[in-house]
């Protein structure tokens, strides 16, 4: 069994009265990218600053390297690369000079790493900060999380401002980390961005999360929807117990779970008008879990 | 300012004009010529000028310079949010703190430093003055400016924004002056001196003496370490949002 790397037990952050977040638990093994997957406000962002000691946890453990992690840990932050949703740097310095600041913080030399992430993300060095844009500015930013050769990445909306060519390079480079062994967080609200790269997936809602599971066994969910119209679609509703997505007069539109036959059988005493039963994507899937 | 009377007051102050400003002076009750040390020092001179008039001028700036400098110091990496890339560096809060309290002292006794230098070079173009006395008087700022910077730097650890302490800082070097010209205005409000920071430069005890007041220098000292470490214990416990 792969030794856990990252484990949430319970954990609680309220800004005063709001809540942050409310029961935050998981498990990210070494080696693993685990998606982190919720809407805006969802409680995202206020895991990961939670994580990385930005924030005063309400209650709740991090563990880290099978350390309680209480205080600020320097060994620790040596090991972690983040890389936030928004890149706010010092505007009056050049991207070579933060580059090479950066480095004089990590006992790591960074200079092959750097070079590398440099050339592949074709960042000119020589300008400024404030001149970049946002799509170079998170180029930046990727190069700042990865030069130290972190053992943990935490990623947080790392593909927003990047053009789809530089998302499949970032995902490359990514999928080159974990099979070196770097235990990924990576947060999103994308769930198909989630789904061509991780292997485990959180879903995080109201600052819960409701649902998690491997990848795989996401795409095996046999989900359809299934649109009604029948004059006794009352009856039906109370009969199959599915989640109804929409309602309109006598017609519904259901989420559903059941295999075709169970359906048929199911339907076959009522007086039906029309059916309709379509496929799913993840993403409908996702917002469902949303609604 | 300072360059204007330096460069026209020994033109315009000839004996019949000190003698009208005499007369003028006669007029001011003693208790507002004691707040500008105008009871100690005649303005007959460009010297005299700066050690009353001028070095409240000198006081205020590095004040206000100082307190802006104090507030905006830490509270800019958090205003700017570049803290959210500090903040998960390998390196401690307490030597953010610090290594920004460092730069910040030395940029207070920089410009200490300029200032007298500046006074220093344009009163030797203007006559003759007391050297050892300009010294000491120029380095009283230190003992206001360090207490000021520190207090400002420990209000901030309280603030998320910038635009927040700006008006903090200013008001506490415009109270803090206000105070100290009250108090040596009449004894009833004497007790505001002990609330004001400006007290601590005690330039009648440079003038009269020509001596640096240790007790100035020992509660500044004493005064700013406390907010340090207040500011120490806030910024460790600070939530970066």
């Amino acid at each position: 069994m792969k030794e856990t790397v990252i484990e949430l037990q319970h954990l609680k952050k309220y800004y005063g009265l709001v809540r942050g977040i409310e029961n935050v638990s998981l498990k990210i093994q070494k080696g693993e990218i685990y998606g982190f997957i919720g809407p805006n406000g969802a409680g995202k962002s206020t895991t990961i600053r939670t994580i990385l000691g930005l924030l005063n946890k309400t209650s709740g453990t991090i563990i880290i390297n099978d350390k309680k992690i209480d205080c600020e840990d320097l060994p620790l932050k040596e090991k972690i690369g983040y890389l936030p949703s928004e890149i706010h740097l010092y505007d009056d310095m050049k991207v070579k000079d933060i580059l090479d600041y950066h480095a004089l913080f990590y006992k790591t030399d960074c200079s092959k790493k750097r070079k590398e992430l440099v050339k592949l993300l074709k960042i000119d060095e020589k300008r400024s900060i404030e001149e970049l844009s946002l799509g170079n500015l998170k180029k930046v930013g990727i190069v700042l999380a990865l030069m130290h050769s972190p053992e943990i990445l935490i990623l947080d909306e790392p593909t927003s401002g990047l053009d789809p060519i530089m998302q499949k390079v970032f995902h490359d480079l990514l999928l080159e980390e974990k099979n070196k062994g770097t235990t990924i967080l990576y947060s999103s609200h994308v769930l198909s961005e989630v789904a061509s790269i991780c292997d485990k997936v959180g879903f995080i809602k109201e600052g819960k999360i409701i649902k998690e599971d491997l990848i795989e066994n996401i795409r095996k969910y046999n989900y359809t929807y299934l649109k009604i119209s029948s004059p006794d679609i009352q009856k039906i509703k109370e009969d199959l117990k599915l989640k109804v997505v929409n309602e309109n007069n006598n017609e519904v539109t259901f989420l559903n779970d059941l295999d075709t036959n169970t359906i048929i059988k199911k339907l076959s005493k009522y007086d039906i008008s029309k059916l309709l039963i379509e496929e799913i994507s993840l993403e409908d899937l996702f917002l469902n879990y949303y609604k | 300012m300072f360059l204007v009377v330096y460069l026209i007051y020994p033109y315009i102050i000839t004996d019949e004009a000190m003698k009208s400003i005499d007369e003028m002076m006669e007029i001011f009750p003693p208790e507002v010529l004691k707040a500008f040390n105008m009871d100690m020092s005649s303005i007959s001179t460009a010297y005299g000028w700066f050690k009353t008039e001028g070095f409240t001028f000198v006081l205020l700036v590095i004040g206000f310079y100082v307190s802006l400098l104090g507030g905006n110091i830490l509270l800019k990496e958090e205003s700017d949010k570049t803290i959210e890339y500090l903040g998960v560096l390998p390196i401690k809060r307490s030597r953010i703190v610090l290594n920004k309290i460092f730069v910040g002292i030395f940029y207070a006794l920089l410009i200490v430093l300029l200032l007298g230098l500046f006074n220093y070079v344009a009163l030797s173009i203007t006559g003759e003055f007391n050297h050892k006395e300009f010294i000491l008087l120029s380095l009283t700022p230190i003992f206001i400016g360090l207490p000021f910077f520190c207090l400002n730097l420990f209000i901030s650890t309280f603030l998320r924004k910038t635009k927040k302490i700006i008006g903090v800082s200013l008001g506490i070097v415009f109270i803090s002056y206000v105070f100290s010209v009250l108090s040596e205005l009449s004894s009833k409000v004497e007790f505001l001196k002990y609330f004001s920071l400006y007290t601590l430069a005690d330039t009648r005890n440079v003038i009269s003496a020509t001596a640096l007041n240790p007790w100035m220098i020992i509660i500044s000292l004493g005064i700013s370490t406390l907010f340090i470490i207040g500011s120490l214990v806030r910024y460790s416990q600070k939530e970066f949002i």
